[in-house]
C-alpha cells in the first residue's frame, strides 16, 4: 500500500482509510494494480469530500458489503470474459477517454512506464466491463452528475445511464423492503443472501397459513362440540375451566 | 374475566375481531349440526374458514392489492356457489381481472432482473393477487400479509382457547 501512495501522490487517497470494504479494495488492488491508480487518477478531487457522508451509507450497507465481497471478488476476476454489457457508448467511455490522455501523461512517475499506456488501456478496458457488468455494491465512489434529478450514488466502476441507476434505484428499493421482512420474518439472518431470506418468507408465510386453517378446524370441532351437549352442560364445563384457570 | 385486548377501538385486530366473531355466531345460528356426519363437519369449517379470510379482507378493504384480490376471489366463489348459472357474472369478474393483469404485463416468467425469479413465483402464489406485482410490490404486500396473518392467528388462538375445553 506504501507504494500506492508514493506513486499517487498527486492523486490523494482518503477513501481507503474510510472505506470499510478494504479488503475487497487491496484484493482488487493486487489484481491489477496500475489500472487501479490509473484508474482513480481522472476523477474530480471534491469527490472524495462527501465520501463521509457515504458512511452513513455504507454502514447500512456493510452487511451487504460482506456477502457481496466474495461476489466481488469473482466478479473482478472475471471481469474480462463474458459479462452483460450495457450500451457500447456511454458517458463512462467519454470519461475514460480523458482518463487514457491524463494517465498517459502521469504514468511517466509509475514503474514501468513503457507498458504503461497499454496496461492503461486493458486497465480501463477491464474496469469499464467491470463497471457495466458489476452490480454488486462494491466501494463506494461519488461521481458528480449534476444534470441527474434522483440522487442515486454512482458507485465506482457502475455504469451511469438512465437504464442502469433506474435498475439500481429498484435494487435499492427492493433491499430496503427486504430489510423490513427480516425483522418482521423471525429466523432471518442478516448474513443471509436474498434467496435464503426469500425462502424463510415463504415458509413463514406458509406456516401461518396453515395455522388458521388448524385453528378454523379447532373451531369448528369447539363450536360442534357446543353444539351436541346441551347448553347448559357447556355453559358449567367453561366456568368450571375459568374458575380452574384463575387459580 | 377481564380481556383488555382491543384497546384501541380502531386498531386492525379488533375491527377483525367483531367481524370475525360477529360471523361466528351467525354460522352456528345458521345450522345447527344435527348429525355428525364429516360432510357437515367440513362444509362448517369451510364456512369458517372462508369467514375468517373474508372478516379479515373486509378489515382491510381495499386498501391493499391482496385484499382486494382476496375479495374478488370470494364474490367470484360466493356467486359461482349461488347460482351455478349465473355463469355470465362470473365471466364478467374472470375478465375484468384478465384485463386488469393483461394491462400490468404480466408473463408466465417474470424476468425482473434480480434473479429470484422462482422463489419470487412461488411467494406469488401464496400472496393472494400476487401474480399482477412486480418484485417490489410484492414484497411490500408480503409484509402487510404477514402482519394481518399473525393479527388473524392471534385473535383466533384466542377464541379456540376460549371455546374449547
Amino acid at each position: 500500500m506504501a507504494d500506492f501512495s508514493a506513486q499517487s501522490y498527486r492523486q490523494p487517497f482518503p477513501f481507503l482509510d474510510i472505506d470499510p470494504t478494504m479488503e475487497s479494495l487491496t484484493q482488487f488492488a493486487e489484481l491489477n494494480p496500475q489500472s487501479f491508480i490509473l484508474d482513480n487518477s481522472a476523477f474530480n478531487f471534491q469527490t472524495f469530500f462527501p465520501l463521509s457522508i457515504n458512511d452513513s451509507l455504507f454502514s447500512n450497507q456493510a452487511s451487504e458489503g460482506e456477502t457481496m465481497s466474495g461476489f466481488i471478488h469473482n466478479s473482478n476476476q472475471s471481469s474480462v470474459s463474458a459479462q452483460p454489457i450495457f450500451s457500447a457508448k456511454t458517458e463512462m467511455e467519454e470519461i475514460s477517454n480523458k482518463r487514457k490522455a491524463l494517465d498517459i501523461s502521469e504514468s511517466s512517475s509509475g514503474n514501468s512506464s513503457s507498458t504503461s499506456p497499454q496496461v492503461s488501456e486493458t486497465g480501463i478496458k477491464r474496469r469499464n466491463n467491470s463497471g457495466r457488468g458489476k452490480r454488486a455494491k462494491s466501494n463506494e465512489k461519488e461521481m458528480e452528475k449534476p444534470k441527474e434529478v434522483v440522487h442515486v450514488r454512482a458507485r465506482r466502476g457502475q455504469a451511469t445511464d438512465s437504464h442502469s441507476l433506474a435498475e439500481r434505484v429498484r435494487r435499492g428499493k427492493i433491499n430496503e423492503r427486504l430489510r423490513c421482512l427480516q425483522d418482521i420474518v423471525p429466523g432471518c439472518y442478516k448474513t443471509m443472501g436474498m434467496a435464503l431470506m426469500l425462502d424463510e418468507i415463504i415458509n413463514y408465510v406458509q406456516s401461518l397459513q396453515n395455522q388458521v386453517e388448524f385453528l378454523s378446524m379447532k373451531l369448528t370441532a369447539a363450536s360442534t362440540y357446543y353444539d351436541f351437549n346441551s347448553e347448559s352442560d357447556a355453559m358449567e364445563r367453561m366456568q368450571r375451566r375459568q374458575r380452574s384457570l384463575k387459580d | 374475566m377481564n380481556n383488555p385486548h382491543h384497546l384501541n377501538p380502531t386498531s386492525l385486530k379488533s375491527r377483525f375481531t367483531t367481524r370475525f366473531l360477529r360471523a361466528l355466531t351467525k354460522i352456528r345460528a345458521q345450522k345447527p349440526i344435527s348429525s355428525s356426519s364429516p360432510t357437515e363437519i367440513f362444509r362448517r369449517y369451510r364456512r369458517i374458514k372462508v369467514a375468517a379470510d373474508k372478516s379479515m379482507a373486509y378489515s382491510v378493504r381495499s386498501r391493499r392489492i391482496w385484499s382486494k384480490a382476496m375479495l374478488w376471489k370470494l364474490r367470484s366463489r360466493s356467486y359461482r356457489r349461488q347460482d351455478p348459472c349465473s355463469g355470465r357474472r362470473s365471466g364478467k369478474t374472470n375478465q375484468a381481472i384478465m384485463k386488469k393483469s393483461s394491462n400490468e404485463n404480466t408473463t408466465t416468467r417474470r424476468e425482473d432482473g434480480v434473479g429470484f425469479v422462482e422463489e419470487a413465483d412461488e411467494l406469488r402464489q401464496l400472496v393472494p393477487g400476487g401474480e399482477t406485482m412486480n418484485l417490489c410490490n410484492l414484497l411490500d404486500e408480503t409484509a402487510h400479509y404477514i402482519k394481518c396473518l399473525t393479527t388473524q392467528v392471534q385473535v383466533m388462538k384466542k377464541i379456540a382457547d376460549f371455546y374449547s375445553f
